[in-house]
């Protein structure tokens, strides 16, 4: 493909996807969202590790937008420092699934009998166990803290990636151009990343959109029961998990991180299903 | 037919004696001795060296890895659990019933919500039902299980105080529950559904039947949901594994004793032969449940039974 | 949605409502849980307790846990007791001796005791209990020293046996339910499964448990003893503490274990319930690593202290339950000394002690395991120690892995918890402070050593003197204070929610407790 042909191709799904309202909306929310991450530290009005036990459990208002939580420390401020934490979580794993699923699918697709054979019956035996209990012996196994629990999210993520690659892969493996590149004389790996991979991207990218969602879903998951970042880190997992204790007389602990989490999935949901009808005009009736 | 489900359940062997493996490699390189997790931190050295002895901790890798796989594969024996010393599956047969019967009930509340939803939905395209569904249904995918599951707790629970907050011990205790763990699912039919009869219904053979002067509810209900059954069936065998995963944190809310706060506990308590013997079960289950839906399909839709032959 | 859309909607939602119930049937545990006998008119004789965690095993040599404990104390007898002011009393045996040399001890037994099965307990079952409970692992820190060798049983009522080391605080450990004498008739028929038939000679016989969810017990109509007023016993398992709260609430327990901070003045306030608390042995600290660099230098270990505001982080923490801790001896042990009082926060003594000590920068880790309290009291430290330029890092681990990291002996600090088992102090100190016990091998997290406490632990150990051996402990509270191993942060407290007209409930100091001598008015 030309560079003129990519560029008209690229104006075309931006057409269709800025029809799509809802999926604009989900594209400025997680615009906004980075941009909270980038410059949570202008933001947000106090520290996320401040702590003022003097002012423990205000309800929202008086200074504190969201409120303060068990030790006095600014809701608002550890929402928006969340931002950061839960984005770096769900585009850090995302990036260490797509990588690995992205290369064995490609090559099991391209390989084909036995290579294929044993990276399939592999994701299948990943796929069998439910990835939330995959993630949470990877989490045991390695440890609590940040970057390992982006490897276990990333990790437990990789065979759904595999498959969608190598679906797509065994579509256009006997197309013409790869036959010519072969003919052509190019490498294997030349093959793989010069016209596989780039031409399967429109799934990868639908699927990671969603999987960015879906990666920060699993990773609070694991903060609220306790396999997660260490304090005073504000995971928003791990904020709801706390904020569990005081439900009863300070409801409004839980209500802003579930909220953060709402909206951003939200967003991502909603992009990547803009995005799926806009990159596969088949689907869209 | 037959055949088929003979080579399925064939393929199911090199899968569980993956996982086995894998699981066995994981919690192998685990950190944290057994033998001190279930003595506590009080037993004396002697006493912790003996208990490694004892239950064979002490051997290579390979050799503890052999002995299980022995023991499983001739005697369908899957151990004793190192902290109750109860047989692994004693311990994992006490706590799967609560969880099927959870991952049952958000089924049914998530199938008898999300697919006449969708339909209703699919009806009448873009009338305001149909809007708020969508709007809801969106929603209600981004919703995290543990946060609508504290969300209902705070309101029936904790504000009109209708419905308990934990156990499973009677059908009021499976509401909330099952409401939280299924509101997913109910979205996703309730999508998948209307997509799918959206489909259908602008078809040539609707058109005909309408034609044909059949009520509308004929139309809709036996030929248009017939023809869309199979999209759904899928995604219907896809969200039990959905399922069984959510219900690990749906159990950690409402204190339910299923097999996802068995495994939970055991990780943490490092007790490896019930964590063993639980993925094994799970996955289990999980591959019958894909092969159910397959089979499923083929009662479906004729032209795949046709397959399978 | 008009009206007619949203019966649809509502006639859906009963159909599924109705599909539930049909597919809830069957899974047979779960129906004999539901709510206590009706209501709180007097005359209720069944008993619901929630509590948080599921028994690991009913078997007394093969846990030890209070949650476990919580429902063998029920079940067995053990030869002593201990009253509500940790003297030991008679229990299964009515009298004692013990030799003057403190070695020997002889039982003489109660005639007549029946277990569980019918059968009628002997010498030989409580040789065979003591022998198991040597024996076990997890007991075996408090009943070690019992020779295995030297049980005697002249008659059917008379059991007697040796200690290989003098240890003056044996009797009272004899209470702790891994003694709980067991019939040794069934415990060699059942073997493996003898967990799922336990048998024990106390007030209450086992009937059914169903994992993670709940232990029934009923009335032992042969009890030797007074027969309680209780005919039926049900733990439910209630992992989280606000849901106890609710169930107790509405209703559905008579008593709830570990009532939380946040619903305290809940309890309190509401009529129908009764709060009852105890300070409990437990003492939750931070260890430091007496051996690593700074922290080998006590003068660094008193600069923290000095700069962690001890009464504030429980304040906060525990919003008036239990205390600040004040010394390595919980308030309910024997021989505390009342006249200390919490350390003090200083944080201009704290930088001059740590420019004494020329300790610039340091960045501290904090090790503790998943329990939010500690996480919550770590953090509170985390920013007071910043104060005098400290940083730390809290790490979080698992109970599994926390110990492995103990037992390389790398950690910087540590924040654990230690229950004294007994009325003891012996129980309370010799694990965590003698030099023997460093991290690797035993409860000595702080690997702390230090020659005379060694030697104060073990004269404590042998001295049979009441006064003599009150003075030992109280030096050796005062010696532990002044090398601050540990930076104490708080004693635990027994919360205990209940129905307002349950009486008859009398909370320990160290975990588990004895229920069967609930009535309600």
């Amino acid at each position: 493909m030309g560079e003129n042909k990519r560029l008209k191709r690229f104006k075309e799904i931006w057409q269709r996807l800025s029809k799509n309202k809802l999926a604009i909306l989900g594209l400025i929310i997680i615009i906004a969202m980075i941009l909270i991450a980038i410059f949570a530290d202008f933001i947000a009005p106090y520290g996320y590790d401040e702590q003022d036990l003097t002012m423990a459990f205000q309800g929202p208002g008086n200074g504190h937008l969201f409120g303060t939580d068990e030790f006095g420390r600014d809701i608002f401020s550890r929402v928006v420092y969340g931002t950061r934490i839960s984005l770096l979580i769900g585009f850090v794993a995302v990036a260490i699934a797509v990588v690995i699923g992205v290369l064995l699918g490609a090559i099991s697709g391209y390989y084909g009998d036995k290579v294929d054979n044993i990276i399939m019956r592999l994701m299948d035996i990943l796929l069998s166990i439910p990835q939330i209990l995959l993630a949470i012996a990877i989490v045991a196994a390695l440890g609590n803290g940040l970057f390992n629990l982006m490897l276990a999210v990333g990790l437990s993520s990789i065979p759904h990636y595999a498959r969608i690659i190598r679906a797509s892969v065994l579509s256009i493996k006997d197309q013409e151009f790869i036959e010519a590149a072969k003919a052509a004389g190019s490498s294997d790996l030349r093959i793989i990343f010069k016209h596989i991979i780039p031409n399967c991207l429109a799934p990868i990218i639908v699927q990671a959109t969603l999987g960015v969602a879906l990666a920060i879903l699993t990773a609070a998951g694991l903060s609220f029961i306790g396999l997660g970042i260490a304090p005073p880190t504000p995971e928003w997992g791990s904020m709801l998990s706390s904020g569990r204790n005081y439900i009863r007389d300070y409801s409004y602990m839980t209500m802003f991180p579930g909220l953060a989490i709402v909206v951003t999935i939200f967003a991502l949901n909603v992009l990547g299903d803009g995005l799926r009808d806009a990159l596969d005009p088949k689907l869209k009736k | 037919m037959i055949k088929y489900i003979i080579r399925r359940l064939l393929l199911l062997i090199p899968v569980l004696l993956g996982v086995t493996f894998i699981v066995f490699t994981m919690l192998y390189i685990t950190p944290g001795d057994p033998a001190k997790m279930v003595l506590g931190d009080t037993a004396t050295p002697e006493a912790i060296e003996q208990y490694r002895e004892e239950q064979g901790l002490n051997d290579p890798f390979l050799v503890q890895y052999g002995n299980y796989m022995r023991k499983l594969i001739f005697h369908g024996d899957i151990g004793t659990s190192y902290a109750t010393r109860r047989p692994v599956i004693q311990e994992i047969s006490q706590c799967f019933p609560a969880t099927v019967k959870l991952a049952c009930s958000a089924m049914v509340v998530a199938i008898c919500l999300g697919i006449p939803i969708g339909i209703l939905s699919a009806v009448r395209q873009y009338s305001i039902f149909d809007m708020i569904t969508m709007v809801f249904a969106l929603i209600g995918i981004s919703m995290p299980v543990f946060w609508l599951g504290l969300l209902l707790i705070l309101l029936f629970a904790v504000q009109l105080k209708v419905l308990p907050s934990s156990g499973y011990s009677s059908f009021a205790h499976m509401i909330l529950p099952a409401i939280t763990l299924g509101a997913q699912s109910v979205a996703v039919f309730t999508r998948m559904t209307r997509s799918s009869m959206l489909e259908v219904i602008n078809m040539d053979y609707i058109k005909t039947a309408r034609a044909k002067g059949q009520s509308e509810k004929v139309v809709i209900l036996k030929h248009a949901l017939g023809n869309a059954l199979i999209p759904i069936i899928t995604s219907v065998g896809l969200q039990f594994g959905t399922l069984l995963g959510g219900s690990i944190l749906t159990e950690s809310i409402f204190s339910i004793p299923g097999i996802g706060r068995l495994m939970v506990d055991s990780i943490k308590m490092r007790d490896f032969p019930v964590v063993q013997g639980g993925v094994l079960i799970i996955a289990i289950a999980f591959c019958f449940v894909n092969l159910a839906v397959d089979l499923l399909y083929a009662f479906v839709d004729p032209r795949i039974k046709a397959q399978y032959k | 949605m008009n009206t007619k859309k949203f019966m649809a909607f509502l006639l859906t939602l009963v159909m599924a409502v109705t599909l539930l119930a049909g597919c809830g049937g069957g899974s047979g545990a779960e129906d004999s849980t539901g709510a206590s006998g009706e209501g709180s008119g007097s005359g209720q004789d069944t008993l619901t307790i929630a509590q948080g965690s599921d028994a690991t095993s009913l078997d007394p040599v093969a846990v030890n846990n209070v949650y476990s404990s919580n429902v063998m104390k029920q079940i067995y007898d053990n030869l002593v007791d201990l009253d509500k002011d940790g003297n030991v009393v008679p229990m299964l045996a009515e009298s004692w001796e013990v030799s003057d040399d403190g070695l020997t001890f002889t039982f003489h037994l109660r005639e007549g005791v029946k277990f569980h099965n019918g059968d009628e307990m002997k010498a030989s079952d409580v040789a065979f209990s003591l022998k198991r409970a040597q024996e076990s692992a997890a007991v075996s820190h408090i009943f070690g020293e019992i020779d295995p060798e030297s049980f005697e049983t002249p008659d059917d009522y008379t059991v007697s046996f040796k200690l290989t080391a003098a240890n003056a605080g044996f009797l009272a450990g004899l209470a702790h339910t891994g003694a709980g004498i067991t019939s040794e008739k069934v415990v060699t028929e059942e073997g493996e499964n003898y967990t799922n038939n336990p048998v024990g000679t106390g007030p209450f016989k086992f009937v059914s448990w169903s994992k993670n969810a709940t232990i029934e017990l009923e009335r032992f109509e042969d009890y030797y003893g007074t027969k309680p007023e209780l005919t039926k016993m049900t733990f439910r398992i209630i992992t989280e503490a606000t849901n106890r709260a609710i169930e107790l609430e509405s209703g559905g327990v008579d008593m709830a274990f570990d009532i939380s901070t946040n619903d305290i003045s809940r309890v309190e306030e509401n009529s129908d319930l009764q709060l009852i608390r105890k300070v409990d042995n437990q003492t939750t600290y931070l260890a430091f690593n007496c051996e690593k660099e700074p922290y080998n230098n006590p003068k660094v270990r008193q600069a923290i202290a000095y700069a962690i505001d001890t009464q504030s982080v429980v304040d906060a923490v525990w919003r008036g339950l239990g205390q600040a801790a004040v010394g390595p001896v919980a308030p309910s042990v024997k021989f505390f000394d009342d006249s200390l009082t919490v350390h003090e926060y200083n944080v201009e003594k704290a930088k001059e002690l740590l420019k004494e000590a020329g300790v610039e920068n340091l960045t501290m880790t904090i090790s503790t395991n998943d329990r939010q309290e500690r996480i919550d009291m770590a953090t509170i430290i985390q920013s007071q120690l910043k104060e005098v330029g400290i940083t730390v890092e809290i790490e979080k681990l698992e109970w599994g892995a926390l110990l492995e990291k103990a037992d390389r002996r790398e950690q910087d600090t540590i924040m654990l918890g230690w229950t004294c088992q007994s009325s003891d102090p012996d129980l309370a100190l010799y694990a965590p402070f003698h030099s023997q016990k460093n991290g690797a091998v035993g409860n000595n997290y702080a690997n702390y050593s230090n020659a005379t406490v060694d030697e104060l632990l073990e004269k404590g150990r042998v001295t049979t003197d009441e006064a003599e051996r009150e003075q030992i402990y109280k030096d050796l509270q005062a010696t532990i204070n002044e090398d601050t191993p540990w930076v104490y942060l708080n004693n635990g407290e027994v919360v205990v929610g209940a129905k307002a007209n349950l009486t008859g409930f009398e909370p320990t100091a160290y975990g588990y407790h004895t229920l069967y001598n609930i009535t309600f008015k």
